[in-house]
């Protein structure tokens, strides 16, 4: 092997897609697999709709979704959530789907719907248009190859099985740790132990997040807890009872 | 007012309009873009904004690629790469997505997006691209902790964090947890704590639990 090779350019990229979104689309999926080569897993992300790179997110709302202001509220929880746990975060707004034999609307462009987007520029999100689900994969492969080439791309596999799936849970539970970052630290480091008396710098380069994150989750496993400090359950919950 | 810029500078640095207003590169006077302001933002339309169509702010503008200049060719790329290398500022690129030039929205907004690391917004008219600067010179006034995308920085307690963390490890639930939190209250004491030391808190049980939850071997170190 010589020394400082390269992987070579065309080393398939992959992307994590969340299992609840497949119902809503599984075109999006066959196509990245089939058209684009691209390896595509589905976990359950919970969070977000695809995870393209170690620090990149994809929402995917329709048109219609995106310009209803009964979404709004959803919406924005969404991305400040996602905000929370990854350095990018990105919008992809698809066509509607026409039903077959139905006419397809003009959409109306409200000033709701400019407003939205205003903001979410203004939140730093990227914004993304597709013409319907063939588009939306065409762009999540684009993502995909762009973040390799910067040297994001998703490295490790996709799978964990047993202890790793205990220990992936617990990294979940850590603030600001994507789905990726967590499985990041199941591959990187030896054991829960190793990954929890590592330092600032191990921690940033074996998850493969932000020196920022990193510091989040050093502070937090090195938290003193103070059961005081614990928020008050509401009184007379059904558990409690028990006990 | 202003210091003339200089003969051929492709976009004017520090262009700030004053509240309500938006600065307006002179070749926009009289189009449906500026009518369609009417009531909403004030132009203040000057020369020499280089390739700048509108400035939004002193750190956002916007750029537009009209339906004819998409259909036309590639020229409209060379405007924006020279934008992307004289200028920091936030682009936003308005282009105008009609029945006739959506064929060639893929490859603009690829370029834009992918290669120049722009904002891209579709509109499909002159009048809806006024609508949405208006808007967008609407949001840059607002203060930011208005923004509902944006993720408040509070100073969050971390016990409940510190208390969920405890009990994903298996065959620890709340109870054992907080006693666990009273012998050794951070995750880092508790990965190091001796099975006897644990054992004195849990139980053998749970001590064992909690040894082999931080201690199992999950990959070769690297």
């Amino acid at each position: 092997v010589g020394q400082g090779a390269r992987p070579p350019l065309s080393q398939p990229v992959c992307v994590l897609a969340d299992s609840r979104g497949i119902a809503g689309g599984p075109e999006v999926l066959s196509c990245l697999r089939l058209r684009h080569g691209v390896t595509a897993q589905v976990c359950s992300l919970g969070a977000c709709d695809f995870i393209v790179s170690n620090r990149m997110a994809v929402e995917r709302q329709t048109l219609s979704e995106i310009s209803s202001s009964v979404n709004r509220g959803r919406l924005a929880e969404r991305v400040r959530a996602l905000q929370g746990s990854f350095d990018r975060v990105c919008l992809i707004v698809e066509k509607d789907r026409t039903k077959p034999g139905e006419v397809s609307r003009v959409f109306q462009r409200s000033r709701y719907y400019d407003s939205t987007l205003a903001a979410l520029i203004r939140a730093g999100t990227r914004l993304l248009f597709s013409s319907g689900p063939e588009d939306t994969a065409a762009l999540l492969a684009e993502l995909a190859r762009v973040e390799q080439r910067k040297s994001n791309a998703i490295a490790v596999p996709t799978e964990v099985k047993g202890q790793r799936h205990q220990a992936l849970q617990f990294y979940l539970t850590l603030p600001g740790v994507s789905y990726i970052a967590a499985l990041n630290m199941c591959h990187r480091f030896s054991s829960v132990w190793h990954l929890v008396n590592s330092a600032v710098e191990e921690l940033a380069a074996g998850a493969c997040v932000s020196r920022p994150r990193a510091e989040e989750i050093f502070r937090c496993l090195r938290y003193a807890f103070h059961p005081d400090l614990l928020p008050h359950r509401p009184a007379g919950g059904a558990k409690s009872s028990g006990l | 007012m202003m210091a003339a810029p200089m003969e051929g500078t492709p976009v004017r640095i520090g262009a700030a309009p004053p509240y309500g207003h938006v600065i307006v590169n002179e070749r926009w006077r009289g189009s449906a873009i500026v009518q369609g302001f009417q009531g909403k933002l004030k132009a203040i339309f000057e020369e020499g904004l280089g390739l700048v169509d509108f400035h939004l702010s002193d750190h956002s503008c916007v750029l537009y690629v009209s339906e004819s200049g998409l259909v036309a060719g590639n020229g409209y790329r060379r405007k924006l790469f020279q934008f992307r290398k004289a200028s920091k500022l936030h682009g936003i690129i308005v282009v105008e997505k009609t029945r006739l030039s959506e064929q060639y929205f893929p490859a603009v907004q690829k370029f834009v997006v992918f290669e120049l690391g722009l904002t891209l917004l579709p509109v499909a008219s002159q009048s809806e691209a006024s609508q949405l600067i208006a808007q967008l010179v609407h949001d840059e006034s607002k203060e930011e902790s208005r923004n509902p995308f944006l993720r408040k920085k509070a100073a969050k307690l971390c016990e409940p964090v510190v208390l969920a963390l405890v009990q994903q490890i298996p065959g620890v639930g709340r109870v054992k947890a907080l006693a666990l939190l009273r012998h050794f209250p951070s995750i880092h004491q508790l990965s190091n704590a001796t099975a006897q030391q644990l054992e004195a808190a849990v139980g053998a049980a749970a001590a064992q639990s909690v040894r082999g939850f931080f201690h199992t071997s999950l990959a070769p170190p690297r």
